[in-house]
């Protein structure tokens, strides 16, 4: 696939989200919620993986967010707007604390205590439950903002998706791509370019994990409420890894290709199988590893420069 | 002037012992041949000195400042800069963007100038069609490309580990000419690490021999060449 | 003479601890022995994998529920003890850990280690979910007389039946030194998993061994699972956190230290039973192995940076 054909895909998507507030229902609108949030999940995980550096605490982030925002605003008194981006902020800081320590040695490690973060912030959660309401949750006792209007909403949540994409865009255009790449290909040859490793890895890891928790705290605000098992929910981390393995990783097109097909599918199968449908997601990951590591896109790249040496070839005969 | 010395510098890898005591100085505008069989050490020095290991003892310094236990980006910065063994192109970058990495880092260029200076580098190495992928260049390209990657650091000090390994004759030739070139006009301090001795005796102004970790000899290489204590390494390591 | 030092140093302070907290809270040293050695023995086979193989599997703990749910099963319908069912799970365990070797992480092996942590953790929640599916999250039991048995000294009482963790790690450990040092197919393994390449050069089949090895952690994972099911309810999640404790241990321990795992599991076991022995810091104590596995990092990359 060439970057026209990915700028095409990347347009007609914004398009698409753009004009359908105008014409969809209430019920489309919360599934196009929940695609995008689950995209912006996806874009942000890819964003970090480019540095070839797994996490898999995108639900401990997410649920991190959601609790700051809902204690911001049910504790604190903080207006809703505010509590959003504080959700940001907080997440970003605790990213900071975390990454500090566990950047220093990385991949495996790094991984596991990322796929313990939410554990830890649930016992947390857990553990001040006069604070957080404990395992059974908290709620926002003036409603859901906007009135819980499917409309502003939407426009809320793609304004979050907005915010992952350009932040990936920005990934892509500037100093991180060739930081990223650097360290992902090989850390000594980057180190030998002057390519401070650990920096890089952690501004990554503290604007990815904000964006995360902010993206919490957008859906604790559409929903008005926030327990340990709806925040630290494990399609949190699945379907977002999911949608960004199909796609095609190491890209923002990947993605968004992958959260569109799957955000649709994984909408149609909670409904199909609601006590299992994160199978689908956990036999997906494994073929996609197995038979397509690159993705659709991949797929894709391939079919398109086996097109341009076959007409290379022609041009040389 | 001295650009950069060592020591006694010595590493240790759990009670073997990889450099021993090895002291040596590079100046400016010089060529010097690193040498010696295999194993003797020589890839772990560069490493040493380009930070990428740290020594277990011992004193490096450049242009007169210690940078013993200096980290490796750091020391990209201030104008050590180095090739390797087995290239690894970065993948999903084109040529010309695995050239602007030390620019925009080592420099702190921003992306444009780091492109434009990557575009100068790879004319002055003879590169052409620089969005290629890495993957499709020829071996001359890719140490070519190597080269060029580790001149965007603007170094004052390059290390060149076996850059000749696997071209021909003529490539060999051709890159060799290269080498002479992009040293005499930069007023590099170069460390060439070869197990050709043609190479050698071509390149260099100077050799250093090591032998299991210690530098037995030093000189230029038609003297060094006739000392019997080398003879006798390199015979050992044959046999 | 420095290192001997250090070490003499934290033996003395360790034993100082124990003996502090076997006279003030006795019971605290036993439960913590007994979770130790629990831990110790889910984690062993974790180490052998990752010690020859080289891969972490993130599904290690789901193999042992997967193996705790199968026994549960076969004891209800044949009416059986789980302990008669121990050696028959680890043998299915094992067939089943091999086969799934065969058909997904070998293909891996060659791939970098992103992939291979991405595909196990697939494997964990595909485990996990199918389970899921099939019991929903209920929590199963059995129900056995021998587990509340206890033991009286003076006016100390306390269960006795998990002292058998503590056996099968030790049986786990020494029975693996035994196999690495003086087989055949133990030496090769070691071969293999210190050099690949070299091993494949002297005419060793790696991953002939490969699967071997993966397959014998499987029944020590499913022998586990059996015996885990005596003591512990189980559901579809209960592995998880062994997988990261078993990691954390590991870690601690350092890749191709079996006896560093049981002194490791024997620090996270008292800690967390210390914790768990007061009602204001009960709920603290799963997040003991986090701070743990941190501390370790930490102490690691100093030390990196000074050496």
């Amino acid at each position: 696939m060439n970057r026209s054909t990915s700028r095409i895909i990347t347009m007609a998507a914004i398009a698409i989200m753009m004009v359908l507030p105008a014409f969809a229902g209430d019920y489309p609108l919360q599934v196009a919620r929940n695609v995008m949030m689950y995209m912006a999940l996806a874009i942000t995980w890819d964003m970090l993986l480019r540095s070839g550096q797994i996490s898999f605490g995108l639900a401990g982030l997410v649920g991190l967010g959601s609790y700051a925002t809902i204690l911001a605003v049910v504790r604190g008194g903080m207006p809703d707007w505010l509590s959003i981006l504080f959700a940001g902020l907080f997440s970003g800081l605790v990213a900071f604390g975390i990454g500090f320590f566990i950047l220093r040695l990385r991949h495996t490690y790094f991984s596991i205590v990322t796929l313990a973060l939410g554990e830890i912030f649930r016992i947390i959660i857990h553990n001040l439950h006069d604070f957080t309401g404990g395992p059974e949750g908290i709620v926002i006792q003036q409603g859901v903002m906007f009135g819980g209007k499917s409309g502003p909403l939407y426009w809320l949540t793609l304004a979050g998706l907005g915010v992952a994409l350009a932040a990936s865009y920005w990934f892509e255009k500037s100093k991180f791509h060739f930081a990223l790449t650097a360290i992902r290909n090989n850390e000594v040859s980057a180190k030998t370019s002057g390519v401070n490793i650990f920096r890089w890895l952690l501004a990554t890891f503290v604007i990815t994990s904000a964006i995360q928790g902010m993206i919490g705290g957008i859906f604790v605000q559409s929903y008005g409420f926030a327990s340990p098992d709806s925040v630290f929910s494990a399609d949190f981390t699945l379907l977002p890894m999911a949608m960004a393995l199909l796609g095609g990783i190491h890209s923002t097109v990947g993605p968004i290709l992958g959260g569109i097909l799957l955000g649709l599918v994984s909408e149609w199968l909670k409904l199909q199988i609601p006590y299992g449908h994160l199978v689908v997601y956990g036999l997906m990951i494994i073929v996609v590893i197995l038979f397509m590591p690159s993705g659709l896109l991949g797929i894709a790249r391939k079919a398109g420069s086996r097109k341009s040496t076959d007409e290379n070839q022609r041009r040389a005969v | 002037m001295s650009k950069l010395t060592t020591t006694d510098l010595t590493r240790r890898f759990m009670g073997l012992v990889a450099v021993n005591k090895v002291s040596f100085s590079m100046d400016e505008g010089e060529i010097l041949g690193i040498i010696g069989p295999n194993g003797a050490g020589k890839t772990t020095f560069i490493n040493l000195v380009s930070g990428i290991i740290m020594p277990t003892e011992g004193k490096i310094e450049y242009k007169g400042r210690d940078i013993t236990y200096m980290p490796a980006h750091e020391r990209a910065r201030i104008g050590i800069a180095r090739t390797y063994q087995l290239i690894h192109p970065l993948e999903n970058l084109s040529l010309l963007e695995n050239v602007m990495v030390g620019s925009i880092f080592a420099r702190g260029k921003s992306l444009k100038a780091a492109r434009k200076q990557a575009e100068k580098l790879c004319a002055e190495l003879g590169l052409e069609n620089l969005d290629r992928d890495p993957s499709r260049l020829t071996i001359l390209e890719v140490k070519r490309m190597e080269i060029a990657k580790a001149l965007s650091n603007e170094p004052e000090v390059l290390f060149l580990d076996e850059v000749m390994a696997g071209l021909n004759a003529d490539e060999t030739k051709d890159l060799i000419a290269t080498v002479q070139k992009i040293a005499k006009e930069r007023k590099l301090a170069v460390g060439v690490v070869e197990h050709v001795m043609g190479v050698i005796r071509e390149l260099t102004h100077r050799v250093i021999v090591l032998e299991a970790g210690e530098l037995i000899a030093e000189g230029p290489y038609e003297e060094v060449s006739k000392n019997t204590r080398v003879i006798e390494a390199y015979l050992g390591g044959a046999a | 003479m420095a290192v001997k030092r250090q070490k003499a140093i934290t033996w003395a302070l360790g034993l100082a601890a124990s003996v502090a907290i076997l006279l003030w809270k006795p019971t605290v040293l036993i439960y913590g022995l007994q979770t130790a050695g629990l831990y110790a023995a889910i984690a062993i086979p974790m180490g052998l994998v990752l010690g020859i193989v080289h891969i972490v599997n993130l599904a290690h703990g789901e193999f042992m529920m997967l193996a705790s749910y199968a026994t549960y099963f076969a004891c209800k319908a044949l009416g059986m003890d789980p302990l008669f069912a121990i050696i028959p799970t680890a043998l299915v365990t094992a067939a089943f850990g091999w086969i799934i070797f065969q058909i997904t992480i070998r293909r891996a092996l060659k791939a970098p280690e992103l992939n291979q942590l991405i595909l196990t953790f697939g494997l964990a929640i595909a485990f996990t979910q199918v389970i899921n599916l099939m019991f929903t999250s209920q929590t199963y039991k059995m129900p056995l007389d021998y587990v509340s048995a206890s033991m009286d000294i003076g006016d100390l009482t306390f269960g006795t039946w998990s002292f058998v963790f503590i056996a099968m790690a030790m049986l786990f450990s020494f029975g693996l030194q035994f196999f690495l040092t003086k087989t055949t197919t133990g030496k090769a393994a070691l071969a293999v998993g210190q050099n690949p390449r070299g091993a494949a050069i002297v005419g060793i089949d790696v991953y002939k061994i490969y699967g071997l090895v993966f397959a014998l952690a499987l029944a020590l994972v499913g022998a586990m699972g059996a015996l885990f099911l005596t003591k512990s309810a189980i559901f579809p999640q209960v592995g998880s956190p062994f997988t990261m404790k078993s990691f954390c241990l590991v870690a601690m321990a350092g890749v191709g230290n079996i006896p560093g795992i049981l002194s490791a599991s024997i620090l996270l076991g008292v800690a967390e039973n210390f914790l768990r022995a007061f009602r204001g810091t009960r709920g603290w104590a799963d997040i003991v192995f986090f701070v743990l596995i941190i501390v370790v990092i930490m102490s690691r990359s100093l030390k990196g940076r000074k050496s």
